[in-house]
């Protein structure tokens, strides 16, 4: 049975992202889609590599699907692409000197190619997104409450919802849930439903790209809804693999 | 301590009296207002004057927003694409007319008022603009609620009233990260209320009347208040002011056909 990837937090590190296609490519399973929920650039990684190797996979990789994540959303309001201008959220949290380096790192030509990303993919009755519905910031944990995690895939109208922000590889799934409510309005006394749900789950997917981690990936098959969590520990994964020569806005 | 919790007064200050004179007749000693104080009916101004004279406790709503910031939402302003060319219309004659200091005070409203273990909020406590339905997904109302960490959550936006008990929701779940053994959870929900004011000038439940809620602290006995008033007078006002005659029109009828929601529970991203 076919079997999708997915990634997120790539970060720029062009090396872990290059031996997860490795370590795809060594699997017993059929591969058919790759799905890589945001953060493809990061602060201190190869990020124009990176956007070249996932524009120009090599014959006979798959072509892969990106939505945008957090940094992909920093960028883009740099640029006054989307949401509020100058990046406030990515000063707040980096500092300015995070604002000049992306800025100076990112050529005009990645900058559009990030404006044309997705939020997200909804394939069968999956939800594939960097954050949640709600935000791309939204960080979904394993300590995420319940009624939160049971609001953003009722949101997402899914089954199952895979996302990245977080960086944590977890399934979260909800066994059984019901509740009884009753409804009373100026023409009806009292109305009285009960609902219950159907199971769920809610997928961390990992981090490929972040410094000091072995990258991890998730490897799902739609046909049994079986979740597996992978490790790559290559020798070449430490470094960013930025090489000398970097294209320039 | 019995509270009087209206909403959606949009302009209509023969509804409001309305409403008030009858908030009198059955001793209230609090009321709070869910805002939208104005849009659609003819007196803004006046209805405004009037809830700052009594000192009421009001949210802002979605239409004291945009007064105050402009129509800069994205597309969940309203919920279809006729609602907005009709609320488009009213949201520009208000703006013309609207007192300089009547929008300072509608910038000053906030997004929540709280009370005990009662929480106000115009539309959810995620924005003025989502709808909570009646027959919205109970887990997602439970959500809303426990968002407040109030035992009741009082909104209106919906402009039909109606009072939604959650009774002890239960959940449970597991949880599996790498290399760890699954941890079980159960969750289980105290009862919890969502209570919607209803509006007390562009109602939607079906007839013209005025709606608003009064509500028991001690008992949590809720009484779904309907108010007849002279709303032949405002639908004059409104075709005499120039606003859009539909709005007379749905007025007396207390219905919105275009006021359907497709994504109730969307968020504004603006």
């Amino acid at each position: 049975m076919a079997h999708w990837a997915i990634l997120s937090g790539i970060e720029g590190n062009l090396a872990a992202y290059e031996a997860v296609l490795a370590d795809i490519k060594r699997l017993r399973q059929t591969v058919t889609e790759l799905f890589i929920l945001g953060d493809v650039i990061g602060l201190q990684g190869n990020n124009e590599g990176v956007v070249a190797r996932l524009r120009s996979p090599q014959p006979g990789e798959l072509i892969p699907q990106v939505c945008t994540g957090w940094w992909e959303e920093q960028a883009l309001s740099l640029y006054g692409l989307r949401g509020l201008p100058d990046a406030p959220e990515l000063r707040a949290s980096q500092g300015q000197g995070a604002v000049k380096h992306l800025w100076d790192d990112l050529s005009r030509e990645t900058v559009q190619w990030l404006n044309s990303l997705s939020f997200g993919f909804f394939e069968l009755d999956c939800l594939l997104i960097h954050g949640s519905t709600v935000s791309y910031d939204d960080a979904l944990t394993p300590e995420t409450p319940v009624m939160v995690m049971c609001d953003r895939i009722m949101r997402a109208n899914a089954n199952n919802l895979f996302c990245g922000r977080s960086g944590q590889t977890f399934e979260y799934h909800l066994r059984s849930g019901s509740i009884p409510s009753t409804v009373t309005t100026l023409d009806q006394a009292t109305d009285q439903e009960g609902q219950s749900l159907q199971p769920w789950q809610v997928v961390g997917v990992g981090c490929v790209g972040r410094p000091g981690q072995p990258p991890t990936y998730t490897l799902y098959n739609p046909g049994s809804n079986q979740v597996t969590f992978k490790t790559v520990t290559p020798a070449g994964v430490r470094g960013f693999g930025r090489s000398p020569a970097q294209p320039r806005r | 301590m019995k509270l009087a919790v209206i909403s959606c007064i949009h302009g209509n200050y023969e509804a409001l009296n309305a409403v008030l004179s009858d908030i009198d007749d059955h001793q209230a000693d609090q009321i709070y207002c869910l805002g939208d104080l104005v849009g659609y009916g003819p007196h803004p101004n006046a209805v405004v004057e009037m809830i700052r004279s009594l000192d009421i406790p009001t949210c802002q709503g979605c239409w004291d927003e945009d007064i105050v910031e402009g129509l800069n939402a994205c597309e969940c302003s309203y919920p279809s694409q006729l609602a907005e060319q009709r609320g488009r219309q009213a949201h520009e004659w208000t703006n013309q007319v609207i007192h300089p200091e009547v929008r300072d005070y509608l910038a000053t409203l906030p997004l929540t008022l709280r009370q005990d273990n009662l929480c106000f909020v115009h539309g959810s406590p995620n924005s003025q603009h989502e709808y909570l339905l009646q027959d919205m997904d109970g887990f997602v109302a439970l959500e809303r609620v426990l968002a407040t960490e109030a035992d009741v959550l009082f909104c209106g936006h919906t402009h039909i009233p109606y009072v939604r008990q959650l009774n002890h929701g239960k959940l449970s779940v597991s949880i599996q990260q790498p290399g760890q053994s699954a941890q079980s959870q159960q969750f289980e929900a105290p009862l919890k209320s969502i209570i919607n004011a209803g509006s007390v000038g562009e109602p939607r439940h079906g007839r013209p009347n005025a709606t608003y809620v009064i509500y028991d602290t001690e008992t949590a006995a809720t009484t779904l208040r309907e108010v007849p008033y002279d709303y032949q007078k405002t639908c004059a006002d409104i075709i005499e002011k120039g606003l859009p005659p539909v709005f007379a029109w749905r007025l007396a009828q207390g219905l919105e056909f275009a006021e359907r929601a497709e994504d109730p529970e969307h968020v504004c991203q603006r």
